[in-house]
């Protein structure tokens, strides 16, 4: 082989890659163009279609008009025939902001708001998707029939306008706002609601089978008539109502074009009736090209043609940035205009900065959605053989007793944090504000475990029961996080004082499901999260799921407080149900087979270029936000 | 040359092969096993839905299956040539398989099953039979997800029964407390004796539980059983209309029926719940941008500095440009990548460079180049935008490769300087510049080779340090995801695809060893 690769050749290859190069951006840069005019051509006709619109408005109107004499009688606002009669209707207004932006000083139309997210979303398409921050994109794109009112939690409609239910709980009936319309101009119909359950969620080929897990008990969706539907259940249970009021309403006419196939591997599907709509939507299936995909930011725009009060802020976009630092820096720097920075953060931010409040509001506040962290304390057999120290109450109530939990979130979470006192979220109004956890007493505790047979028999100052066996225990706790270390160091301390010797044993997370399902612990450290004021207690209080496959991984078993899981589950009248959640959280605290540790509140910043920035019991709501600013924005 | 290029390319096969062996076999090794991350969720829902939930998706992705047959499985899935029923693929493209076959239901032996329906049914031929197709797809997998769930009931039932009779079935359970259908072929031997032990005993406690128990497996076993029919009957169905052919085939046939060829099927991500192949396509572009921006740079100022500090030995420049390349080196790049961002990025100190993603959120409304508006103000245009972005990610990438090349080429630089050659060349009057270039840099240039495709694969694999610090959504965070959730198919598209990039690097270094150095020969 001859070699003849000489420095000309060298120029003319470099030459040659020069050009190539050259070409390539040549092409990049005709595809910005293009794309750009396709978006201008796309709001072209957009514009089109809504004038066109609002010539056929005056005309229905004008017909409406002479036919006036025969409409009032039928379409009177407080008519009812839909409804079923003898059972009580709940009339709902159309949504509105639960504090109007417009009353606030310096309210002002348009701007952007940059929300950062802490992970990457996978994917938008409703139900498809699974994280929390797809839902956080969804809530400002859907609308459901129903949704928590942000300052009393109640259910409240919201694409509905009134609805029964029934005392027996085997059916619910809503009626549509006759006004509300999808962002496309499509009115919202009662066809549109029973495509969502029965032919997406319900539909074995759409992969939604996460929400289609907690439908089992819905047994159909019928149309009454144009605005009227209604859902028929197997057995009465609450939980009816919130499949019914709790899940998004998809547009039949969207998504009814896609074959289930390019629905389940969609990214950014997301067409619905709320105050805002999706900037980049594949049009139909010929369009799939043209979707978000993960990696960009998400970016919504105001749905001009909103049915009900319209959001002040002209868009809102979700960006990622997975560093800690990365974000808390994007942000200061105004890539963001609301983060979720982590305790530490927040807390030397707080102390090193008196200045930053000025500029930023730095929000800190129990909602909703505020899991709790907790040990179980294992009260059945371990891992099938024998049993632990646990089993008996007054020793889970003893150790609950010897942990100072307020000193814990004090040197912990450096004072972040309430003192949990059981499994109901603590805004949510079954949750008895009178129970107090169970205080931090170390006489007491020791009494009580003296009265359980546990004492210093032999003064080596560690417990010893009849048999003369050491009172030991192996505490279980997840790898990574140097919280879950210093936790672990705190309790083991706490327990050494009493004579009780910890053992620990920390675990990789992948790990830790199947030691729950073996139940192989003595104590384990977890969080449970949350995301509505109530959820059902069946799953992880209930002894039916001490079984396989339950998360009542304890394995503790109460027949007093089954029956009230029983009955809450059964009771429809929200009162009386919140009721049984209050005798619920009692019970669950006499027995502590979890000691509660703390509630975690939600920590965020927000620029104060915005206003109406107001913490609620669901949260935050970012769609009655307004841009404060003297800088002319982009409406 | 070419016999040495096939043997080599046929080598390949196995290669990859085992590559990918080893890596199923580890996830299936790890805790949890395959798939652990799927059944994570906990919570919400009751335990008997969220039971059927699990039975489901193991079903839908196969992870109730041996490992070995789910390597096997994947394999075909991947492999171009294809066995048995050929796919439809419809007119947007997507494929669709044969409906699956049902599984048996558990323990014939003790619940005979009933017949297997036998299904008559002639598919409609006229435009309507698109439309039939889609309804009897959708009813089949509706009513195979409801007898997935009624087996898995079965055996929650049967799990029942031998906890309630206790010794000898109790002993049989595994150890998540579930039970093995084809363990408990004398279930209701056991069973019956323990019942009339129970009456015999005058135990009513004891006796009402079995009586439970019992009532359950039965009813259990019925469900199944219906299920098992009806699932069976819409499974035929549903085949007789896929082989009338409502979509045109897929692929190419070889022997009609028996093998064809066809695209790869890299599966489904089950943890992000889209096409692997999809994910990657998204991913790859960014990882490529950046390190084709990174490695030229890193080459174009470790190499020549290099050059110079060989053919000035133990001056300044060499020192220098060795204390500096080598501390640079000694810095983590995640400790670089967080200075970046908390001094470089931060508005508090220097605020030079932006903190994340790969454009302004008005680059698309932006001039390709840099221009200067109607009022004279100088925009930097999308381009410069696009660098000014990427520039931390390419320098977190780019500094610690500089103490290695450039010390590879000092290192052979000077081999050859000492050679014979250049003593002879600087001896009959060559001048210095054309001895160090012509003479000496070509020579030394081969050691650069085998570094040089060391990079491709790199390249694909990304960084997985630098992408998570500065937010790159790129190969190295996909893969990571992957690791972390533990997903089957995206794990092994990701393997299967650095590794035949290593392979053809490789391959690509031996064939340039060839085409630089005409002492090496493969014939």
């Amino acid at each position: 082989m001859k070699n003849g690769f000489g420095f000309k050749d060298f120029v003319f290859f470099v030459l040659l890659l020069g050009i190539a190069l050259s070409m390539w951006l040549l092409m990049v840069q005709r595809d910005r163009q293009w794309v750009l005019l396709q978006r201008v051509d796309d709001r072209l006709l957009e514009l089109e279609k809504r004038i066109q619109q609002i010539r056929v408005a005056p005309v229905a109107a004008a017909s409406a008009a002479t036919n006036s004499n025969a409409a009032v009688n039928s379409a009177a606002p407080s008519d009812n025939a839909w409804a079923r009669p003898g059972v009580k209707v709940e009339q709902w207004k159309a949504p509105t902001a639960a504090t109007d932006p417009a009353k606030i000083p310096g309210y002002a139309m348009g701007g952007e708001f940059t929300e950062l997210f802490e992970a990457q979303p996978a994917k938008l398409t409703p139900y498809i998707s699974s994280d929390v921050y797809s839902t956080r994109v969804n809530d400002r794109v859907f609308e459901n029939l129903g949704t928590f009112d942000p300052r009393t939690l109640k259910m409240v409609g919201q694409l509905a306008d009134g609805w029964q239910i029934d005392p027996d709980g085997l059916w619910i009936r809503a009626h549509i706002n006759p006004l509300a319309h999808f962002s496309d101009g499509h009115p919202v119909t009662s066809e549109d609601v029973r495509y969502t359950y029965i032919d997406f969620i319900n539909n074995p080929l759409i992969e939604a089978e996460r929400t289609r897990s907690t439908q089992d008990n819905l047994k159909d969706v019928k149309v009454i008539d144009d605005h009227t539907v209604e859902f028929i259940f197997k057995e009465p249970l609450f939980t009816n109502i919130l499949i019914a009021f709790g899940d998004p309403i998809l547009p039949k006419h969207y998504y009814g074009t896609f074959e289930p196939s390019q629905i389940n591997q969609s990214t950014g599907m997301m067409m619905g009736s709320g105050q805002f709509r999706l900037e980049k939507l594949p049009k139909n299936a010929d369009d799939l090209k043209n979707q978000w995909t993960p990696g960009q930011d998400v970016v919504l725009v105001r749905n001009e043609q909103y049915w009900a009060q319209p959001a002040p802020l002209a868009s809102m976009r979700f960006r990622t940035i997975k560093d800690d630092l990365g974000r808390l820096v994007a942000y200061r720097n105004g890539e963001g205009s609301m983060m979720l920075p982590t305790s530490p953060q927040f807390n030397k931010i707080m102390k090193e900065e008196p200045e930053f409040e000025k500029t930023n509001y730095a929000l800190t506040w129990t909602n909703m959605r505020c899991g709790y962290s907790f040990i179980a304390w294992q009260c059945g057999p371990r891992a099938g053989k024998g049993l632990t120290p646990f089993a008996d109450k007054r020793v889970r109530r003893a150790m609950t007793m010897l942990l100072d939990r307020e000193k814990m979130i004090r040197d912990i979470w450096d004072g972040i944090g309430i003192v949990s006192k059981g499994p109901v979220n603590p805004e949510s109004p079954g949750s008895d504000p009178s129970v107090a956890p169970l205080p931090f007493d170390f006489e007491k505790a020791k009494a009580l475990l003296a009265e359980a047979g546990w004492k210093d028999r032999d003064g080596d100052g560690i417990l010893e029961n009849e048999k003369g066996d050491k009172f030991t225990f192996e505490y279980t706790y997840a790898t990574g996080g140097e919280i879950s270390e210093r936790i672990a160091r705190f309790v083991k301390d706490s327990f050494g004082k009493a004579g009780i010797v910890m053992t620990t044993r920390p675990v990789d997370w992948s790990r830790y499901q199947e030691l729950l399902k073996l139940r192989d612990f003595d104590a384990i450290t977890m969080g449970w999260g949350n995301n509505a004021p109530e959820s059902d207690p069946r799953q992880i209080w209930h002894s039916e799921s001490i079984k396989e496959g339950g998360d009542n991984f304890t394995q503790w078993n109460s027949p007093e407080c089954d029956a009230l899981i029983e009955k809450g589950r059964r009771a429809m009248n929200e009162a009386e149900r919140m009721q049984v959640w209050r005798q619920f959280e009692a019970c669950v605290a006499e027995d502590q087979a979890y000691t509660f540790i703390r509630v975690a509140p939600w920590l965020r910043f927000v620029k104060r270029d915005f206003g109406n920035v107001n913490t609620y019991k669901t949260g935050l709501e970012p769609q009655e936000f307004f841009r404060v600013s003297a800088v002319p924005v982009k409406n | 040359m070419v016999t040495y290029l096939v043997r080599r390319s046929l080598l390949m096969i196995p290669t990859l092969l085992g590559i990918t062996l080893m890596v199923f076999m580890l996830l299936a090794l790890a805790p949890g096993g395959i798939g652990a991350s799927m059944q994570a969720a906990g919570g919400q829902g009751n335990t008997t839905g969220i039971a059927q939930q699990q039975a489901y998706l193991e079903d839908r992705y196969g992870l109730s299956e041996p490992v070995i047959v789910q390597y096997g499985k994947w394999l075909s899935s991947i492999s171009p040539i294809k066995f048995g029923t050929r796919d439809l693929r419809m007119l947007s493209g997507e494929r669709v398989s044969v409906p699956r076959p049902i599984p048996e239901p558990s323990l014939p032996q003790v619940f005979p099953p009933p017949a297997m329906p036998s299904v008559v049914f002639t598919p409609s031929t006229d435009e309507s039979q698109i439309a039939e197709f889609k309804g009897l797809q959708r009813d089949a997998e509706g009513a195979r997800r409801s007898y997935v769930g009624s087996v898995r009931l079965f055996r929650d039932a049967l799990a029942d029964v031998a906890r309630a009779v206790g010794a000898p079935l109790v002993g049989r359970l595994d150890g998540k407390g579930g039970a093995k259908p084809n363990d408990f072929s004398d279930v209701l031997i056991v069973l019956d004796a323990a019942q009339a032990t129970a009456q015999k005993d005058a135990t009513p406690k004891r006796v009402e539980q079995l009586a439970l128990a019992r009532a359950k497996l039965f009813a259990a076993a019925k469900t199944m059983d219906t299920n098992w029919a009806l699932a069976e009957e819409t499974r035929q169905r549903a085949t007789t209309a896929f082989l009338a052919g409502p979509y045109p085939k897929s692929g190419f046939p070889i022997i009609p029926n028996l093998v064809s060829l066809d695209t790869s099927d890299f599966g489904v991500a089950f943890s992000k719940n889209r096409p692997v192949w999809d994910l990657i396509i998204e991913a790859l572009p960014v990882t490529l941008l950046i390190n084709l921006i990174a490695f030229p740079i890193s080459y174009l100022i470790a190499v020549p500095t290099g050059v110079i500090a060989s053919v000035r030995r133990g001056s300044w420049f060499d020192t220098l440009t060795g204390v500096l390349y080598l501390s640079l080196y000694s810095i983590p790049t995640v400790l670089a990548g967080v200075f970046a961002i908390g001094f470089l990025a931060n508005n508090q100190y220097l605020g030079l460079f932006p903190v994340s993603g790969l454009h302004d959120t008005t680059a698309d409304t932006m001039a390709f180049l840099p221009s200067t508006n109607a009022a004279g103000i100088w925009k930097s245009g999308w381009l410069l935008d696009l660098v000014w972005h990427i520039a931390l990610p390419v320098l977190c990438l780019t500094y610690g490769s500089f103490a290695i090349l450039s010390k590879q080429t000092r290192a052979s630089m000077l081999d050859n300087l000492s050679a014979d050659y250049v003593r002879t060349a600087k001896a009959k009057g060559v001048a210095r510049n054309d001895v160090v270039v012509r003479h000496v840099f070509r020579n030394s240039l081969l050691p650069l080779i085998t570094m040089f495709v060391g990079i491709f694969p790199a390249m694909l694999g990304g960084s997985v340090v630098v992408e998570r610090i500065f937010s790159v959504p790129g190969m190295g965070s996909l893969i990571l995801d992957a690791i972390s959730n533990n997903d089957r198919d995206l794990i092994l598209a990701d393997t299967l695809m650095i590794a035949a990039v290593n392979v053809f690097a490789l391959l690509l270094a031996d064939i340039l060893y060839a085409v630089a150095d005409p002492r090496v020969s493969y014939e």
